[in-house]
């Protein structure tokens, strides 16, 4: 079993064919990934109540796929509205936070006001981390009482400080995907944190799982924690009723 | 039940490695980039040969860097020559002398050099290695080092898949463009460039021991390009280019 946290149904505007529901599955396949939680790429982009409405009528379509519902920290009326309407789905488990495409840092007041919102409705946080921003996200994160957050691409090229924001803070999960590979990356990252912050994300269909797939294989992680980062901690943290073979649903 | 999740028993062999590096960065942490371990990440991620450059010639003395992995030559190395853009003059004696000396590439650093691409020097070293008959790989944004680099056989060893475009329309107008696979890990980036311009213009490139070699042998594993397709991106584009035996 493994469960991707990071991912995205829907086009990107750069020379790439990856925006159908089949190339996610097709993706997946090539990776033996089981499930993964998918963000809207329209809604991370541009419109995010386009997107998320959209993506809530994907989600019918496949049990292999699992939604953040996008939350634009500068249209948190929207947010309300969204998370109103698309929860009673069942179908979405999380919200992603992209503080690039937004022009809201972890530290901004929006983004921190989103988080709180995620947190009143007791769903973990995707949030986009870079360079020196997982600290400003563990800071949050140890600010808003009950948020629960997962530092984006473990802050890709900024690796070094999501080990000191994971080792900072509970409740901060860490996840890999970044398209540049450094050499040790993951295993520094997982000789260094709590085993059960370590997620498997992707960034697919943006970028191949080989990239995240291939740190991981690196690290070379003993089985039991090698379970756990593959899904194990993500079906603790979305709360993943996996016990048979019907729809994933958030759990009890 | 606790079997590890994560599996690839289908990694290809690489049979010539277009982008390793011996030496180290001063600026930044990471390995130190000594010979006998650079060798053995190769040899433990299935790479049977490589083009191995030397970051002393990158960032210090040309020279003696050089005369560095022309010291290694052995069965599994293929001496690269580094130039530095910084000392054109310089750079265009060097050209000739690693000409003369058997090498059959040289290596481009602009961005650890910091020159860009409209410096006098990128043109007339890239003329240089052209007239000496040697095939150029480097560094850089394809977006921008493509102008100076218009007639030469090139391995753009940092094309990354956000640029697969840009690299792709201007590789249909010059067939000595080529690239290394090492960041074109998008879901369809290599069977892209296949459909586009030829599985030909492909080189897997790893950056060892910088970057994880895995990555890009994984992802040329899982890729559409077939299997012939797969051993001309593993080693025999390189071979050609370079005008080895095999």
């Amino acid at each position: 079993m493994i469960i991707d946290v990071h991912a995205h149904w829907g086009p990107w505007f750069f020379s790439m064919e990856v925006g159908s529901v089949a190339t996610n599955l097709a993706v997946m396949d090539r990776y033996g990934i089981d499930l993964a939680v998918v963000s809207a790429t329209e809604a991370v982009i541009y419109d995010v109540a386009a997107g998320n409405r959209a993506l809530a009528r994907v989600l019918e379509s496949s049990d292999r796929l699992l939604g953040y519902l996008t939350i634009n920290p500068r249209r948190l009326d929207d947010a309300e509205r969204d998370l109103r309407e698309l929860l009673p789905t069942g179908r979405f488990v999380g919200v992603k936070i992209h503080t690039d495409y937004t022009g809201s840092p972890p530290n901004s007041a929006q983004t921190r006001a989103a988080l709180e919102m995620a947190a009143a409705h007791d769903l973990p946080a995707l949030v986009h981390t870079w360079d020196t921003t997982p600290l400003d996200l563990a800071q949050a994160v140890a600010d808003i009482p009950g948020v629960r957050a997962i530092a984006g691409h473990m802050g890709a090229n900024g690796w070094r400080h999501a080990i000191e924001a994971a080792n900072g803070v509970d409740r901060l999960w860490l996840e890999p995907c970044f398209s540049h590979t450094e050499a040790g990356r993951f295993a520094a990252v997982a000789a260094a944190v709590n085993p059960r912050r370590l997620l498997f994300g992707t960034d697919a269909t943006l970028i191949d799982p080989a990239a995240a797939y291939g740190a991981v294989l690196a690290a070379d992680l003993p089985p039991e924690l090698a379970e756990r980062v593959a899904w194990r901690n993500a079906a603790e943290l979305f709360r993943l009723d996996l016990s048979s073979d019907t729809v994933p649903r958030v759990g009890g | 039940m606790n079997d590890n999740p994560f599996v690839a028993g289908d990694l290809p062999p690489v049979t010539l490695d277009i982008d390793v590096l011996v030496g180290r960065y001063v600026d930044r942490p990471g390995p130190t980039g000594e010979p006998a371990v650079v060798a053995e990440t190769l040899a433990a991620n299935g790479v049977e040969r490589a083009a191995v450059a030397s970051l002393r010639a990158a960032l210090f003395d040309v020279r003696s860097g050089n005369e560095e992995v022309a010291a290694l030559t052995g069965p599994g190395v293929l001496p690269v020559g580094g130039l530095d853009l910084r000392d054109p003059l310089g750079a265009e004696r060097e050209v000739v002398r690693l000409a003369e000396r058997g090498f059959r590439a040289v290596r481009l650093f602009p961005d650890e050099q910091r020159v860009e691409p409209d410096f006098p020097s990128v043109r007339s070293v890239a003329r240089a290695a052209t007239e000496a008959g040697l095939v150029i790989l480097t560094g850089g944004d394809v977006r921008r080092f493509w102008r100076p680099l218009r007639g030469a056989t090139v391995v753009f060893l940092d094309t990354h898949f956000y640029h697969l475009g840009d690299f792709v329309v201007v590789a249909r107008d010059e067939p000595g463009f080529h690239t290394s696979t090492r960041l074109l890990n998008s879901p369809d980036a290599l069977e892209t460039v296949a459909a586009r311009v030829g599985v030909e213009r492909l080189l897997y490139g790893s950056r060892a021991p910088f970057y994880e070699p895995i990555v890009p042998r994984l992802r040329l594993a899982r890729a559409a390009l077939g299997p012939s397709g797969v051993e001309a991106v593993t080693g025999g584009n390189a071979r050609r280019i370079l005008g080895l035996a095999g």
